[in-house]
This record gives structure tokens, C-alpha cells and sequence, in this order.
């Protein structure tokens, strides 16, 4: 696996892993 | 509205909400689709829709349901007005005959489970397998048992039966993508397949074709614009977030598309670096339909590694949990509306059954009809996109923005990006989807384009439109006198 794909995909899990995690947080966390 | 038919928490609509939006799709067309449109470029261009199309469109679903508390066609009666009402049952029947055939599709990965786990399908010609299925009653059996299953779901109501189901099944699919997927990490000259999967590519963003089939594919994966969420949020709390809860979906939902890909795609290079290995051979196998490649390659590829007969079962296993969520809120989505109708849930649920399993019948024993309403409906869904924009825009989208997305309870509130978005940009992709899969259909045989009685033509999704319009638009009046009743806006 090239490093350039590599980083692609760290990338694009840190957008989708990250963006998931961030609103789950915000949705369910006390108000 | 009755206090037990409210989500007992806000874990209840986003698991539901992921139930709704992760679907067979996600397995078996996102990997498909990304190897055949350039990899990283394309997941490029399906992220950045992500925000133009999908989200946008659940945030203004989820506003609407929560506003007005009635399923799709009260929902536009109330916030268009009643003349307005045929457009709610528009949406609501494309959902409804996409239900027709999806509960075949849930049935087929039931049997394909029942089959790798107790008839060992791993050992059988699959192509033989799949045909001989298909020329049987079993189609049919399996039908009505996904209809059963999902029927009793929501025979057991919002909190007991959705919201319950959900809170297995998505958490299990995730756990079972996960699994899949360092499986086939862990099989020789998976890696390659990950960097073909992951491979940037940006010279490839320059080919329309990557662009469209990007939005196309989130457009349907995320069920955006299908009215389901806008019937589960019928079901939210005063104080949910339409936003955060329509970014959590779209990402959750996301995230599975990849973990599918990376179970699929790494697989089918594995395969063939221990054979005599091109990337032409790969697209070839990519570029075979949803059922080919799942039904027939998938169980193929499994017999060659290890434990294959295990993880094809969990493949398997993993497609029918995703089928479930999805057709659970399909099933909800049409009883919502009986419900609306006056109907109690009990009496709603039988009505819905009856009928998916009747009006299912075709898909079930014929192959050409499948694909024809998987080509015209699939196609509707995007006028029904168009519809919840025309329904923003009727209101206005400041109003809209101001007043029903974020309400006093919500600290988090949308921009004057939103109003851009309606105004411009949602009406913009609709053209372009609509225009670009009807000329595709168009130049593959433009001598016939308009015979309606084709499987894939133009004409054939013309007319069945302009009858189901014809027909909610005649019968408008009774249809939202009938769900509106005492609700009139």
C-alpha cells in the first residue's frame, strides 16, 4: 500500500469516524 | 398522540435513524461503485455531497416531522397547505413501492444466510444456486418471512419493537462490517485492494461521471429525501437537534459504506493476486449488477480463504441486519400514514402486511419487474428530494431556518449557507441526476426510449409518474381530508 493512499484513508476516517463520533457526543450529551 | 409512542431517549432515533439510512446499499452498491469510479476521487466527491444533498435534506425532513407530528402526507398538508397534500403521498409512495421490492430483497438475504448456514452454499456452483433459487417458490416464502419479521417489529410499537430492534441490529451490523473487515485485511495481497480503494486519483475528479454517480449514490444510501426519518422524528422529543442528529446519520452511515468496501473490495483482490491478477479483471467483476456481484461472486471469493464458509455467514448475517433496519422504517413509514388515516397501530401494521406481501409478488417471481421498479422508484426518489425543497421553499427558507429547524430548544442553528443550499443548489442536483441517469437510459437504445412497457426506459418512468401524480393529484382532496382531518394549518 502506497504512503499517499495511506494517508488518503487516515484522512477520510479521521472526516467520517470523527464527524460521527462529534455529533453522537453533542446529540446525546446532557443540555 | 399516545405517551408510549415517543423514543425513549435520544439513543432511540439515532439508532433508528442509522437503521433507516444503513441498508443493503451500503454493502453491496457502495463497493461496487467506488472501484468503478476511481477509488479516492470518488469518495471525495460522495463526502463533499454529503453536505450538499443528504444532510441538508434529513435536517429539513427530521424539522418537518418534529414540527408537525403527522407521517409524509400530513406533513406536507400542514406545512404546504392541504392542496398541497399530493406531494407528501407522492413521496410516500415511492418509498412504498420501493418497499414492494425491497422486502425481496431482505428475503434473499435471509435465505442466502439459512443457505451458507445450514445447506452449504460455499460448496455449491453459486450461479446455479442463484438461478435455481430464482425459479422457485422460495423467493416468494421468503417475502412473506421478511414481511413477517419486520411486521411484527413494528406491530410491537415505537420504543418496543423500532427502537429495541435498532438498538441490536446496528451496533451487531457494525460489529459484523468490523470483523469483515480485518478478515480480509488479513488475507495476502489485501493491500492492494486498499490501495486501489484508497488511491487519491485527483486527476479522476475531472469526469462528470464520478461526480453524478457520487451524488447519486449518497442521494440514495442515506435516505434522505425518502420521508422515513421524517416519520421517525414524528416519534423524537421536543429538544432533539435536527442538525446533530442528521450529521450523526450521515457520517454513521458513511463510515459503514467504508467499512463494506473494505471487506469487499481487498477480498476480491485477494482472490485474484493468487491467481492470474489484473485490475481489469477486478472492474470486470465490480462492474456485474448488486444481486450478481452479492449473490453470486461473493459466496465464489469466500470459498477460496480460509474459514470461508464462517465469514460468508457473517457476510450474510451482516446484509440481512442491514436489510432489516432499512425495511423496518419502511414498513413504519406506510403505517405512520394509516395511523394518520385513523387506523390503530394493530389494525395498520395488518393493513401494510397484506399489502407489501401482495403488491411484493411480482418482484418476488419475476426478475424483469424487479428491475423495472428498481429503476423507476429508485429514480422517483430523487422528485421526492425535489418535493421536501419545494416545501422549504414554499414556506421560505429564512422562515423555515428561523422557525421550524431551530427552534428555542436548539443552540446550535444553520446559517444563511441553508437558504443557498435550497434556493440554488438542492434544485441544481436534482436536474443534473435526473437529466444525466434519463440520458444514459435515453442513448442506450434511443430507438425504444419511450416504450413504457421496457424494463429500463425512459418512457417506462414517465408514465408510471405521471399515473401515481395523475392519481394523487384527482384524489387530493379526499386523501388529505381524510389525514389532515382536524390538523388543518
Amino acid at each position: 500500500m502506497s504512503i499517499e493512499a495511506l494517508i488518503f484513508m487516515i484522512l477520510i476516517f479521521a472526516i467520517c469516524l470523527g464527524g460521527f463520533i462529534c455529533s453522537l457526543y453533542l446529540s446525546v450529551k446532557k443540555k | 398522540m399516545n405517551k408510549k409512542e415517543i423514543f425513549s431517549s435520544r439513543w432511540g432515533i439515532i439508532f433508528a435513524g442509522l437503521g433507516m439510512a444503513i441498508g443493503t446499499g451500503n454493502i453491496w452498491r457502495f463497493p461496487r461503485i467506488v472501484s468503478q469510479f476511481g477509488g479516492g476521487a470518488f469518495i471525495i466527491a460522495w463526502i463533499l455531497f454529503l453536505f450538499l444533498w443528504s444532510i441538508p435534506l434529513l435536517v429539513i425532513e427530521i424539522s418537518i416531522g418534529k414540527k408537525t407530528r403527522l407521517g409524509v402526507i400530513g406533513s406536507f398538508g400542514k406545512i404546504m397547505g392541504s392542496n398541497y397534500a399530493w406531494m407528501g403521498s407522492f413521496v410516500a409512495f415511492v418509498t412504498t413501492a420501493i418497499t414492494f421490492y425491497y422486502t425481496v430483497v431482505t428475503g434473499w438475504c435471509l435465505k442466502y444466510f439459512f443457505a451458507t448456514t445450514f445447506q452449504g452454499l460455499i460448496e455449491k456452483d453459486s450461479l446455479n444456486f442463484w438461478h435455481s433459487f430464482n425459479s422457485s417458490w422460495e423467493p416468494v416464502f421468503f417475502h412473506f418471512t421478511a414481511i413477517g419479521i419486520g411486521a411484527l417489529i413494528i406491530y410491537s410499537g415505537v420504543v418496543k419493537g423500532i427502537e429495541r430492534a435498532n438498538k441490536i441490529l446496528i451496533p451487531s451490523l457494525f460489529f459484523l462490517l468490523l470483523v469483515g473487515c480485518l478478515r480480509a485485511l488479513s488475507l495476502p495481497g489485501a493491500l492492494q485492494g486498499l490501495d486501489f480503494l484508497f488511491s487519491p486519483n485527483l486527476a479522476k475528479l475531472a469526469d462528470y461521471k464520478v461526480w453524478l454517480n457520487a451524488l447519486s449514490q449518497s442521494a440514495w444510501s442515506t435516505g434522505a429525501g425518502w420521508g422515513l426519518i421524517l416519520t421517525y422524528a414524528v416519534y423524537s422529543h421536543k429538544k432533539e437537534n435536527p442538525i446533530l442528529t442528521s450529521t450523526t446519520i450521515g457520517f454513521g452511515n458513511n463510515l459503514a459504506s467504508l467499512l463494506a468496501a473494505m471487506a469487499v473490495i481487498p477480498t476480491v483482490f485477494s482472490y485474484f493476486s493468487a491467481r492470474d491478477f489484473s485490475t481489469t479483471k477486478v472492474l470486470d467483476i465490480m462492474k456485474t449488477d448488486n444481486q450478481g456481484l452479492t449473490f453470486i461472486w461473493i459466496p465464489n471469493l469466500f470459498s477460496k480463504i480460509p474459514a470461508g464458509s464462517f465469514f460468508l455467514a457473517l457476510f450474510f448475517l451482516a446484509l440481512c441486519f442491514a436489510a432489516f433496519s432499512s425495511l423496518i422504517s419502511q414498513l413504519e413509514l406506510i403505517t405512520r400514514i394509516f395511523i394518520d388515516a385513523g387506523l390503530t397501530r394493530k389494525k395498520a401494521v395488518f393493513v401494510v402486511g397484506i399489502s407489501c406481501f401482495i403488491m411484493g409478488l411480482p418482484s418476488a417471481i419475476s426478475m424483469g419487474f424487479f428491475n423495472n421498479q428498481d429503476w423507476v422508484w429508485g429514480l422517483g426518489l430523487m422528485v421526492s428530494g425535489l418535493f421536501f425543497t419545494l416545501a422549504v421553499l414554499k414556506v421560505s427558507p429564512k422562515r423555515f431556518r428561523e422557525e421550524i429547524i431551530s427552534t428555542s430548544d436548539n443552540k446550535i442553528k444553520l446559517g444563511k449557507g441553508f437558504d443557498i443550499l435550497v434556493k440554488l443548489f438542492l434544485p441544481l442536483q436534482f436536474l443534473a441526476m435526473l437529466i444525466w441517469w434519463l440520458w444514459q437510459a435515453y442513448s442506450e437504445d434511443p430507438n425504444n426510449w419511450f416504450n413504457i412497457l421496457s424494463q429500463s426506459t425512459v418512457g417506462t418512468v414517465l408514465f408510471q409518474w405521471a399515473v401515481a401524480l395523475a392519481v394523487f393529484i384527482f384524489f387530493n382532496k379526499s386523501i388529505s381530508k381524510k389525514i389532515l382531518g382536524s390538523h388543518e394549518y
